[in-house]
């Protein structure tokens, strides 16, 4: 087949595929007439042969003919379409032997191909996997009907921040918001559920009924409760999760109408609801009314419900907050007691769902995508290399007739082709990268679980391959073809220019270690704050700590004193487990987030004078200390004569003791907590070391413990140090319990180095991928230094081989192929280097012990990027020293 | 469509399959092709001869003729179609469509009995 070749200059303006048509038609609308006419002339002649008169035979060959321009226009309509056809089928004939052109070439440079292929794989299999994690967790809109319309509203707080909202300005808000047409709350709650196996804790939500119209998806079976059970005194309903329906209820279908207990009370199933509600990590086990009791709704202080809002169609969020915003300017003056600043804080639910995971997912995308920068300048860096090899191909494919535009589009062709080749390699690397990364993540991130090759995700997948090659591929291209041809004829393969420096494919090797350095340096500032994180003491003794939730069900443990001998029993009980050293109760232990925060003053001072700092309520045995291997520092802990009618007394962490006290003796002195209109004064009797009971990255919290007789909880933690494995341990903590009552449901088993360890969970995740991902990218570029010295030495022979000739050492060329390689490395350094100062500040959120400029990590990682310059370039320094001077010489 | 009384009109898709069986013959132009069918069917298919051009245009797109301007033995430029491997195709299968039609309505023409 001839190549197309360009149109004649005489012609700019035609299409370039006119030119088949010219092949046998001049213009296609003259041709219509030509071919009609002849057509009417030889019916005339025909009729006049036959003996008709001239006008006879013309009216009677128009007459039989029809109407010539009706035809006309019909044909004329053909043949644009004929041109459209044409068109395509050129492009397609000129496509199709590209690609088989294409085809040929990358066959026959195996090698090529095979390292091109492998590199484009890597970049774009690692980014498609990372995408499809980022596309899962943040792109993805929620499961819900309207989820674009959900939004959740928090309360502005005095003195900055936002806070959960009140069960009193709910209801106003639910009232005076017509800008919503469903307000949903709810809050967290458990129950133990009995009479179905062992007992089990569930984890449970308290929800408005407003909450199903704000959140719907359909149940899978039965309904969601309504208005009338959402309230106090109505009968007890219970909607289940899909996964504990189809564990605990083995998927019943016949589940609706049967009554369970739950906390010792009867509750009625309604429905099951679907699994896509699970998508949080603090997706709930069942739904229960929140029915709010006259009391509640009169509470403007304690704010505790999450909000949901479904904006009425055709509302914008700002125009919501607004209106609510003056009826919260109104609860704000109403009741200056509140907390609340009279501001709304709406945002988007989905948003407020994964905003905290953002920022890790964006770096890591970040990171991905400079590995795919590396990748894609290696290939373009093997693509020059090939150009100029293929010089004289292109000269004579040019000396032939064909034009710069035809080459290139061959050549972009081979890029392109190279490309998807590539991506569809990479697709294969990101199916078993996703495959390793949902193995690997923590269960903290939402929605990461379901993170899928699905077609979004493969069409990003096509665009990056795509745009790889044509973007890595036009310049070499260009390039391949912008040459003097007489020159490149004349020379052969050799390259004229044998100055490394300067050309493309040393500005793209700086440019790759430079990429390659930033993402050291990310790693290595992540790497350094988990070793800091490491270091951090936690004020605590993990070790051989076993950890179990117990739960008293208020039905069956009424009273504070039920609930304290109840503790004490169980207690007592799991202290005679065989290998149990010692086992104490505490509210809530290390390493938890939530809880109870409130405001403790010291003595001497008033509710107005600004000296109240807010500390954590925990209640705790007071061996739990020893337990936890928490030292006492002063005074004592609690005793068995601290009883509920005792003198009330509580322990405090050093950190409190000193913001309240400062150096002076706390002991005896007294403290306020949690009680801000009726002031009860307990004595501090003990002072603790700081536990880091938030996480380690987080600071001590104030905490203030209480003696459990004083404040009992009816769920709390057992804390037992055994030597013992707590495999073994665990099932003779739940016997003890059942022993004390087998209603009673036993949760939440760990030991305290399982959640030491899960609460760095994520940051170890996000540590982990991007030291892969600098590794890879280090490795990407140490692969293009090695290309680029390689070929440079390949470039010098004839200089190398003058030099040895005149008697420089094998040492002084090996140096001096070095000092190439090592200049190279430098300017990428010093390049990446201040790419790094303005790039680490994303990590601002996760660095812990570091600072995002870090001297010792941009040192370290600087250094180790020289030396595996250096590393890379020794094996063709090497090859330079073992030239034959002779042959080098000839050669040249 | 004009014409006398023993003319029949054209069925749709009938002029397809009449150019296409002409062509078998050989390269024709558009005026050769009308008149070899006015001859075979004694003017009984009185085909408006305008429609014939749409009919070949519609089947040059399709890729069943080829059209190629030729010099004719009165020596004059005339476009001449002729069959490509797809058209050759195309009648064969139009052939067998047809002739089982025209056997199925002979049958039912030609019936004598009424139907139970």
């Amino acid at each position: 087949m001839p190549a197309p070749d360009l149109p004649p200059d005489d012609m700019p303006n035609e299409p370039r595929w006119r030119r088949y048509l010219r092949f046998w038609r001049a213009d296609p609308r003259a041709d219509v007439r030509d071919e009609l006419r002849f057509h009417l002339e030889a019916r005339v002649a025909e009729n006049l042969a036959a003996g008709m008169s001239p006008d006879d035979a013309r009216r009677l060959a128009a007459e039989r003919f029809g109407d010539v321009s009706a035809v006309e226009q019909s044909l004329a309509s053909l043949t644009r379409e004929r041109e459209t056809i044409d068109r395509r089928v050129a492009w397609r004939q000129v496509i199709a032997q590209d690609l088989r052109f294409a085809v040929r070439q990358l066959a026959r440079n195996p090698v090529f191909t095979g390292v091109a292929v492998i590199t484009l794989a890597l970049g774009i299999g690692a980014n498609t996997a990372i995408f499809s994690a980022v596309y899962s967790v943040l792109l993805r809109p929620l499961p819900y009907a309207h989820a674009d319309r959900l939004v959740e509203l928090r309360e502005g707080a005095q003195g900055g921040g936002s806070m959960n909202v009140t069960a009193g300005n709910y209801d106003v808000w639910r009232q005076r918001s017509p800008q919503f047409s469903a307000l949903g709350a709810y809050w967290y709650g458990s129950f133990t559920l009995t009479g179905i196996g062992a007992p089990q804790r569930l984890f449970a939500l308290d929800a408005s009924a407003d909450y199903w119209r704000a959140l719907y998806i359909p149940p899978v079976i039965g309904r969601y409760f309504g208005s009338a059970e959402d309230q106090p005194g109505a009968p007890n309903v219970v909607v289940l999760s899909y996964a504990l329906w189809s564990s605990t209820f083995a998927s019943d279908p016949h589940v609706v109408g049967r009554v369970l207990t739950l906390n010792g009370n009867a509750y009625t199933v309604v429905g099951v609801a679907p699994a896509a509600y699970a998508f949080t990590p603090t997706a709930p086990q069942i739904w229960v009314p929140l029915a709010l009791t006259p009391e509640q709704r009169a509470e403007h202080a304690d704010h505790e419900l999450t909000v949901v809002g479904l904006l009425r169609d055709g509302t914008a969020l700002p125009d919501a907050i607004r209106e609510l915003s003056a009826v919260q300017g109104e609860l704000a003056h109403d009741y200056p007691r509140g907390g609340i600043d009279g501001s709304i804080v709406g945002l988007p639910l989905r948003d407020s769902v994964v905003g905290a995971v953002r920022p890790m997912m964006l770096v890591l995308f970040g990171a991905v995508g400079l590995v795919l920068l590396i990748a894609c300048g290696n290939v373009m860096n093997l693509l020059l290399a090939r150009a100029s090899v293929r010089r004289k191909e292109v000269a004579i494919r040019s000396a032939l007739g064909a034009g710069r535009a035809r080459l290139v589009a061959q050549l972009l062709t081979e890029s392109v082709l190279l490309a998807a080749l590539g991506g569809v390699a990479g697709v294969a690397v990101a199916a078993l990268g996703l495959h390793a990364l949902l193995r690997v993540s923590p269960g903290g991130v939402p929605r990461l679980g379901d993170a899928t090759l699905d077609a979004p995700v493969l069409l990003f997948a096509a665009i990056v391959a795509l745009a790889c090659g044509v973007v890595f591929g036009v310049w070499p291209a260009l390039r391949a073809t912008r040459l003097d041809l007489q020159q490149a004829l004349r020379e052969g393969s050799r390259e004229s220019s044998s100055a490394v420096r300067g050309s493309m494919r040393t500005l793209l090797v700086i440019g790759e270690v430079s990429l390659a350095l930033v993402l050291l340096v990310g790693a290595g500032l992540l790497v350094r704050s988990a070793i800091a994180l490491q270091r951090v003491p936690p004020g605590f003794d993990p070790n051989g700590v076993l950890v179990a939730n117990v739960a008293l069900p208020a039905a069956r443990y009424p009273t504070d004193s039920a609930m304290t001998t109840g503790f004490e029993r169980i207690a007592q009980a799991v202290q005679s487990v065989p290998g149990a050293v010692s086992v104490a109760l505490a509210s809530r232990v290390p390493i938890a987030q939530f809880g109870m925060d409130c405001t403790v003053r010291r003595d001497g001072s008033t509710p107005d004078d600004g000296s109240g700092v807010d500390a954590n309520m925990r209640s705790a045995t007071g061996n739990y200390f020893g337990t936890m291997r928490t030292p006492l520092l002063r005074g004592r802990t609690f005793g068995i004569a601290d009883v509920a009618s005792a003198a009330p007394v509580v322990v405090i962490n050093q950190s409190l003791a000193h913001r309240l006290f400062g150096d002076a003796d706390p002991i005896g002195r007294r403290i306020t907590h949690c009680s801000a209109d009726a002031p009860v004064w307990r004595q501090v009797v003990g002072v603790v070391a700081d536990m880091r009971a938030s996480g380690l990255e987080e600071p001590p919290p104030n905490e203030v413990f209480y003696p459990v007789a004083q404040l009992p909880f009816s769920a709390m933690s057992l804390v037992i140090r055994s030597p013992l494995p707590p495999a073994s341990l665990a099932p003779l903590v739940r016997r003890a319990v059942a022993g004390v009552d087998p209603e009673l449901a036993v949760s939440g088993v760990a030991t305290m180095d399982e959640i030491v360890a899960r609460s760095m969970a994520t940051p170890r995740f996000t540590t982990t991928l991007l030291v892969l991902l600098g590794l890879t990218g280090l490795a990407l570029a140490a692969v293009g230094i090695y290309g680029i010295i390689a070929y440079f030495v390949s470039q010098r022979a004839h200089e190398i081989g003058v030099r040895m000739a005149l008697g420089a050492t094998q040492r002084g060329v090996s140096l001096m192929v070095l000092r190439q390689g090592l200049a190279l490395a430098g300017a990428g350094v010093a390049i990446g280097l201040v790419a790094s100062v303005a790039t680490t500040r994303a990590l601002a959120g996760m660095v812990y012990g570091v600072g995002t400029r870090d001297p010792v990590t941009f040192v370290v990682v600087a250094g180790l990027l020289l030396l595996v310059a250096a590393l890379a370039s020794v094996v063709p320094a090497h090859r330079a020293t073992r030239l034959d001077p002779l042959e080098a010489l000839r050669g040249g | 469509m004009a014409g006398t009384g023993t003319s029949v009109a054209l069925l749709q898709g009938t002029l397809d399959v009449i150019v296409l069986k002409t062509l078998s013959w050989g390269p024709m132009h558009g005026f050769g092709i009308a008149r070899w069918i006015q001859q075979t069917t004694d003017d009984v298919l009185r085909v408006e001869e305008g429609s014939l051009y749409p009919a070949l245009y519609r089947m040059e797109n399709r890729g069943w003729v080829r059209a190629q301007w030729r010099i004719t033995d009165n020596n004059r430029r005339a476009k001449y179609y002729s069959l490509t491997a797809a058209g050759r195709r195309q009648l064969a299968a139009q052939t067998g469509t047809w002739s089982t039609f025209s056997l199925a309505m002979a049958r039912i023409l030609s019936a004598t009995r009424q139907p139970a």
